[in-house]
């Protein structure tokens, strides 16, 4: 093909690249690490590819088969599925990095196939605009996550990826459900014209019901994040940055999807907007408190997880007043959590290799001893946190300046409290890494790769607050959030 | 008489009583069935509905909706049971662990 | 005539009904053998329903996969878990909040079935859409139609779920605790009788598939459960063919569905755009392929562990 190269269909790319080398992988193991490095960095040039193509086009819309909607799928992406992707692909590139030096030959075997089938199945969903394509992606996503999640064999391991197999194929039930409903209701499954037809009937709430209640079971938003912490903690360090970073990701991006363009106006008139956050409210506290009361790292990280996770959700109800300012909020938070998260769970693994446990009190001059990874995770605390001039920042301050605006003094308050608690589980981590253990432990080398994906993402984190004039522009693409979005 | 809607509630019953056995019972066994039993019921209310209006020509749209569903369905059966009996092989039951849920 | 509706209407009632009980036993009776038998049994009265739902193509997948498969599935579990945990039985948990979950289970049925019957009377689907392209789809059975044409990508990626499942089965190891049981002579001979059998009937379905109800799915499953017929009598893969040539099998359903994916795209412009003249052979080839690799993959989820480990550690408790 003589096309230039900002002509190839980087979109399909996306997608089609991972699961062929999945494949690869699988049919040959001892080139499995060879060929998920190079997927990791084509994926990364193939998002740079689609985002180019978005702003000289618009919009990217491709009819599968030539059929186009209603009667064929279509893929679709405009700002908000750009970040996603891009996300998926830094954070996929620095975890691949991290992995390879991480398994050894037969987990090195079982992990890359796997993963790399996740990583196809993330860009899928990212790039779907059809309710019944995105069921199967849920489905390749969920089953991919939970087989990683129980890469170790260790009986939590497996007693927490069981809990998280029975959730995820409940919500992939309901969520189903819900695209049997508003097919029946509406007679279409493409989110597009779906939107042209919804109404207030009692089956669009009955699938607005269902599938919100699918995807923050998936999302794990209090109080359904039960199954969250122990799989997350359990996995191995590059799965449990996957899991955290992207995996809820990924349900909680659908969530925001149907909610712009389909749900908006019926949840906000049943007061569905002020439980979401509401939930999400409880979740940042509840979520928080909990981290800080963990005496193990990845448990705290997992805790960490569910509090973010609750900020996401703060959102709603703030946004019919001001939907462009607060869904982009949203958005860069997203990023900026997956960034920062990845580092941290990448970091937590450094020190659980090193010192072969991660008790948080035994942490031992960490801060000496392995100084890049205690610099990544510190960095990541600082994005976690919200603290200038990190990606964190920009997206809590955002919101905050939503809240303030609107007079929601309490979404305010659980916001900065929020802040005040992650510092205080970031610092926890910090203040044992600077002090010496009672007990002298015995350590293993890290290798230098692994620290440095670590650091990479946590300094992607921070860079990402000077972005925010770059990246938000980019965002507007296709005004996800404007003219069809959540406005009144 | 039409017979989309009675068998559209035969689905509706069926996603209902799975769901309830998902929750009560213990066995691990017991919640895939469970779960399968919940997958039917959506399949059968994906399939039904689209005969309600009685038209000679049924929507096979739903039809190959749900084939897709029966293949995504074994799929996380089988998995679900090999982890389920790894997780009995290291822990001596087929049940969840414990623990606090918080 | 009218005597023939209400029959009809009757043996709806009665089927819907015996649905309902077989999925309560099911899900209740203390013992999970019976369990599972009744579960058998409710998918096939599945079946049943999808003919009087005028869905065959669905019928066949659900008596294939649905009951049969995912029964052999459920019944090996079972024998293994017995093995390991002889004395545990089911019972339902004594929750402190027994009448929560009845609560749940009342409120989403009462719930959902009101918006059922609130539905508009006419359907708004795609059946008019799906008949109007017919003649371009290369195939006249309409479920097929979408399966492979119009939403061929949904059955794209289908094809990468199945294979990530045995991903999953065999990086968990597969199941621990295999047994090898001497089958007797007459699973023994059944299997030898049966197998080439269902090897037809699978062919018959796949090549039926374009214009009568039958296709990729179901043909595969029918050749998946001639395999464990034959893996149940004690047949085994040689050990020459479990490496690469089965890992190439199990490929080779998603793996020419992708090859398909891009070469339409390099030649069409479009991604799975058929060129109208070649769709039937293409679709007919891509099915051809699909079988054989869906009978493959499910015949392994059955065995459960890699092959390969089978030939050597039967005895291992623990594989890693």
């Amino acid at each position: 093909m003589a096309a230039p190269f900002i002509d190839l269909p980087w979109g399909i790319i996306l997608i089609l690249l991972p699961l062929a080398a999945a494949m690869a992988a699988f049919l040959w193991p001892s080139m499995a690490k060879a060929v998920g490095l190079v997927t990791a960095v084509a994926v990364v040039v193939a998002v740079v590819g689609l985002g180019w193509q978005l702003l000289d086009h618009g919009l990217y819309r491709h009819a599968i088969g030539g059929w186009g909607a209603p009667l064929g799928i279509e893929l679709y992406a405009d700002g908000l599925s750009l970040l996603m992707l891009m996300a998926t692909a830094l954070v996929g590139f620095a975890v691949s990095l991290y992995a390879a030096a991480y398994f050894k030959a037969e987990d090195a075997a079982r992990f890359w196939p796997l993963w790399l089938v996740l990583l196809g199945a993330l860009n899928a969903l990212f790039l779907a605009a059809d309710i019944f394509n995105l069921y199967v992606t849920l489905e390749l996503v969920g089953l991919a996550a939970v087989a990683l999640a129980a890469l170790t064999g260790s009986a939590t391991a497996l007693g927490a990826a069981m809990r998280y197999l029975l959730a995820n194929l409940l919500a992939s039930l309901a969520y189903l459900l819900g695209v049997a409903l508003l097919y029946h209701g509406f007679g279409s499954v493409d989110i597009a014209i779906l939107a042209t037809r919804i109404a207030p009937a009692p089956v669009a709430f009955a699938a607005l019901g269902l599938i919100t209640t699918a995807l923050l079971l998936k999302t794990a938003l209090f109080p359904l994040h039960f199954w969250l912490p122990p799989a997350h903690a359990s996995a191995p360090a590059p799965v449990s940055a996957l899991l955290s970073a992207l995996v809820v990701k990924a349900s909680f991006y659908i969530l925001l999807r149907l909610w712009l363009e389909l749900f908006a106006p019926l949840g906000a008139g049943a007061g569905i907007d002020a439980l979401l956050g509401l939930l999400g409210a409880a979740a940042v506290l509840w979520g928080s408190v909990q981290a800080l009361r963990q005496s193990r790292l990845k448990l705290l990280v997992a805790y960490s997880t569910v509090a973010q996770i609750g900020y996401l959700f703060l959102a709603f109800p703030l946004a019919l007043a001001s939907s462009v300012a607060v869904w982009s909020a949203v958005a860069y938070l997203a990023l900026a959590h997956a960034l920062a998260k990845a580092a941290m769970f990448l970091a937590a693994g450094n020190l659980l290799r090193f010192g072969g446990h991660d008790r948080i009190a035994d942490l031992d001059r960490a801060v000496q001893r392995l100084p890049l990874t205690t610099a990544a995770f510190a960095l990541a605390g600082v994005s976690i946190m919200g603290l200038p001039p990190s990606g964190g920042f920009v997206g809590k301050w955002l919101l905050l300046e939503a809240a303030l605006t609107q007079g929601r003094w309490g979404l305010a308050l659980v916001m900065i409290l929020g802040g005040l608690l992650a510092a205080a589980y970031v610092f926890k981590v910090l203040g044992y890494a600077f002090t010496p253990a009672a007990v002298a432990h015995k350590s293993t080398a890290v290798p230098a790769s692994m620290e440095w994906a670590a650091l990479l993402l946590a300094l992607a984190a921070i860079l990402l607050g000077f972005m925010a004039p770059l990246l938000l522009p980019l965002l507007g693409i296709g005004e996800p959030f404007g003219a069809n979005g959540a406005g009144p | 008489m039409n017979t989309a809607v009675p068998y559209a509630l035969v689905g509706v019953g069926l996603f209902a009583l799975g769901f309830y056995a998902l929750i009560v019972h213990a066995h691990l066994l017991r919640k895939i069935l469970a779960l399968n039993v919940m997958g039917s019921g959506v399949f059968l209310l994906l399939v039904a509905l689209a005969r309600r209006s009685g038209v000679a020509l049924p929507d096979v749209v739903p039809q190959a909706m749900v084939i897709t569903g029966i293949v995504v369905a074994i799929s996380a059966t089988a998995l679900a049971l090999t982890l389920m009996l790894r997780l009995a092989a290291a822990s001596g039951r087929a049940e969840l662990p414990d623990g606090r849920e918080d | 005539m009218a005597t023939l509706t209400l029959l009809q209407s009757a043996f709806d009632i009665l089927l819907g009904a015996a649905l309902l009980w077989l999925a309560w036993r099911a899900l209740n009776c203390p013992d999970l053998f019976k369990a599972i038998v009744l579960f058998v049994a409710f998918g096939l009265l599945m079946a049943l329903a999808w003919v009087r739902l005028e869905a065959p193509d669905v019928a066949l997948a659900e008596a294939a996969i649905g009951a049969g498969l995912t029964g052999a599935l459920l019944m090996a579990a079972l024998a293994r878990l017995r093995a390991m945990t002889p004395d545990e039985e089911d019972s339902a948990k004594r929750l402190p909040l027994r009448w929560l979950p009845l609560a749940a289970l009342l409120l989403v049925a009462t719930g959902l079935s009101y918006v059922v019957l609130t539905l508009p009377p006419e359907a708004a689907g795609l059946g008019a859409e799906v008949a109007t392209h017919l003649n371009s789809s290369g195939v006249d059975n309409p479920v097929t139609a979408v399966l492979l044409n119009f939403r061929g990508y949904d059955t794209l990626l289908e094809m990468v779920v199945l294979l990530l499942a045995l991903l999953g089965v065999w990086s968990l190891g597969g199941p621990p605790l295999r047994r090898k049981a001497a089958p007797g002579p007459v699973l023994d001979t059944l299997a030898r009788l049966l197998a080439p059998l269902l090897i037809l009937v699978a062919a018959y379905l796949l090549w039926v598939g374009g214009h009568a109800p039958g296709g990729a799915f179901q043909a595969g499953s029918v050749l998946a459960a001639a395999a464990v017929l034959l893996l149940l009598a004690g047949w085994r893969l040689p050990v020459a063919l479990t490496a690469l040539p089965l890992r190439l099998t199990l490929v080779a359903g998603p793996g020419i569905f992708v090859a398909l994916a891009v070469g339409t795209l390099l030649l069409e412009g479009q991604l799975l755009q058929y060129p109208p003249a070649q769709a039937g052979v293409l679709i007919l080839l891509l099915e051809a392929v699909a079988t054989l690799s869906i009978g493959v993959t499910l015949a392994a989820l059955f065995l459960g562990g890699h092959p390969q480990n089978d030939n050597n550690d039967q005895n291992n408790k623990e594989q890693r």
